[in-house]
């Protein structure tokens, strides 16, 4: 009805404008699932009103709380997303780092069984650096040269695994479950007494499909082996300040022991 | 230069969401709440009470994922309605904030379009510009107040030094041309 309809898309257009008061609003909000005319009015009022909300900038960033607190309230409901696809051999590996594939390739199946085990529990395992120190045997990698550190944030799951050979002063960075972020770029920070207390940048990692070697020549074996290591996601091209921006996962190294060769 | 994600990115994570992805929801946050966040503060102008709606918004977002329709709505305007109505709903439950602190509040606009903002249909945006300047001159920049600060009538009703009645009968008025002018 024409008269019906008159009503109801002035109605329709100040209920999306905001300017209804609270009750009307209310009463606007109730009706709608039941009125498809309403609902369609205020749909279209929607469409033609959203380009103004182009003009509205960024604003500073929410405090990384909010985000915590999102994550904790939808943990409930949504199943874990499949495991990362191992990326294909480099033919440039060390021959240790290959003979580590096969455990990388274990690791992440346990990364996956980790989060789901945390989802369905709905808890995070925090303990599984604390896991790693004390099992260093999950770690086979070969020479007593070698250290790995784990890089993993809240979840159950590490997101990177990285392992240093201090004799060739080679580093390796394996994502392990680490997430795609096409429009940002993972960033590599070492933190060390002798570089004072601001992390320095090892440059950005190559993604996450395949894993990423640098060769540290110009930082000693001793340093490293007492560094403090950071991945941070960062944008494209990396840190715009030259100090990490975004979030960030820190790892230590860890000794890997000949005696616990396979 | 980083171009910012796609509206195809942002689909492909909605619709990993709507799997139940929380993965593809932490990087659709992280790409999308400092916009989402400029969108309620400048409602709200009160960083606690925006960053309550902004979770609120996000949640919303995560269990409507499954019905957001590609057809319909870019993904940021989708998501950026769900936060604009939680504001508006708080907006409008809260004490009217006096006349001095709306007009003294200054009008942020990113001058520069925002890879966000480069998503959006230019062609709607140019169309509701124009129907917009072609209102009767003090009703474009009223329904740019309420619709992008969230005022009241009464606040626009002070905002313009108007009585109330009259601030309604502009806004019946703006509604039923800009609809004229839209369907055009």
């Amino acid at each position: 009805m024409t008269d019906r309809e008159d009503d109801i898309w002035p109605l329709a257009g100040e209920y999306v404008l905001g300017t209804l008061e609270a009750d009307k609003r209310a009463d606007v909000e109730r009706r709608k699932d039941g009125e498809p005319a309403l609902a369609e009015a205020i749909a279209a009022w929607e469409r033609h009103f959203a380009p103004m909300l182009d003009d509205v900038g960024k604003g500073e960033a929410p405090r990384a709380e909010v985000l915590e607190a999102i994550m904790a309230r939808i943990g409930g409901a949504p199943k874990a997303p499949a495991a990362p696809i191992l990326a294909p051999p480099d033919p440039s590996e060390a021959p240790a780092a290959v003979a580590a594939r096969s455990e990388i390739a274990r690791l992440r199946r346990r990364a996956a069984g980790w989060r789901a085990a945390a989802m369905a529990a709905s808890i995070a395992l925090a303990g599984l650096v604390g896991l790693l120190v004390y099992r260093p045997d999950m770690l086979p990698l070969p020479t007593e040269r070698n250290y790995v550190a784990v890089f993993q944030d809240g979840d159950a799951a590490p997101r990177f695994l990285l392992s240093v050979d201090l004799a060739t002063q080679r580093l390796t960075i394996r994502p392990v479950a680490a997430e795609p972020a096409p429009w940002q770029s993972y960033q590599l920070w070492i933190v060390a007494e002798e570089f004072g207390p601001k992390p320095r940048s090892l440059g950005l990692l190559d993604g996450v499909e395949a894993p990423t070697t640098r060769v540290l020549s110009e930082i000693s074996p001793a340093v490293l082996e007492g560094a403090l290591f950071g991945i941070s996601l960062e944008p494209a091209g990396g840190s715009p300040t030259g100090q990490p921006t975004g979030p960030a996962l820190h790892g230590t190294l860890i000794p890997v022991s000949a005696s616990e060769q396979p | 230069m980083n171009a910012g994600p796609t509206i195809a990115d942002l689909t492909g994570l909605i619709g990993a969401m709507a799997a139940g992805d929380r993965t593809a929801f932490e990087k659709l946050y992280l790409a999308t709440s400092r916009k989402l966040f400029g969108v309620i503060l400048r409602i709200l102008r009160d960083r606690e009470a925006a960053e309550d709606v902004l979770q609120e918004a996000y949640v919303r977002i995560w269990e409507n994922a499954g019905r957001f329709d590609p057809e319909r709505a870019s993904p940021i305007t989708w998501m950026s309605t769900i936060a604009r109505n939680r504001a508006i709903d708080v907006a409008r439950r809260r004490r009217p904030r006096p006349a001095e602190d709306v007009t003294a509040a200054e009008r942020v606009v990113d001058p520069s379009p925002s890879a966000l903002s480069l998503l959006g249909a230019a062609e709607d945006a140019r169309r509701l510009d124009a129907c917009l300047e072609s209102l009767d001159p003090p009703h474009g920049q009223m329904v740019r107040l309420a619709y992008l600060d969230g005022l009241s009538r009464q606040e626009l009703a002070d905002r313009f030094d108007q009585p109330v009645g009259t601030i309604k009968t502009w806004l019946r008025r703006s509604l039923a041309r800009l609809r004229d002018c839209m369907d055009r």
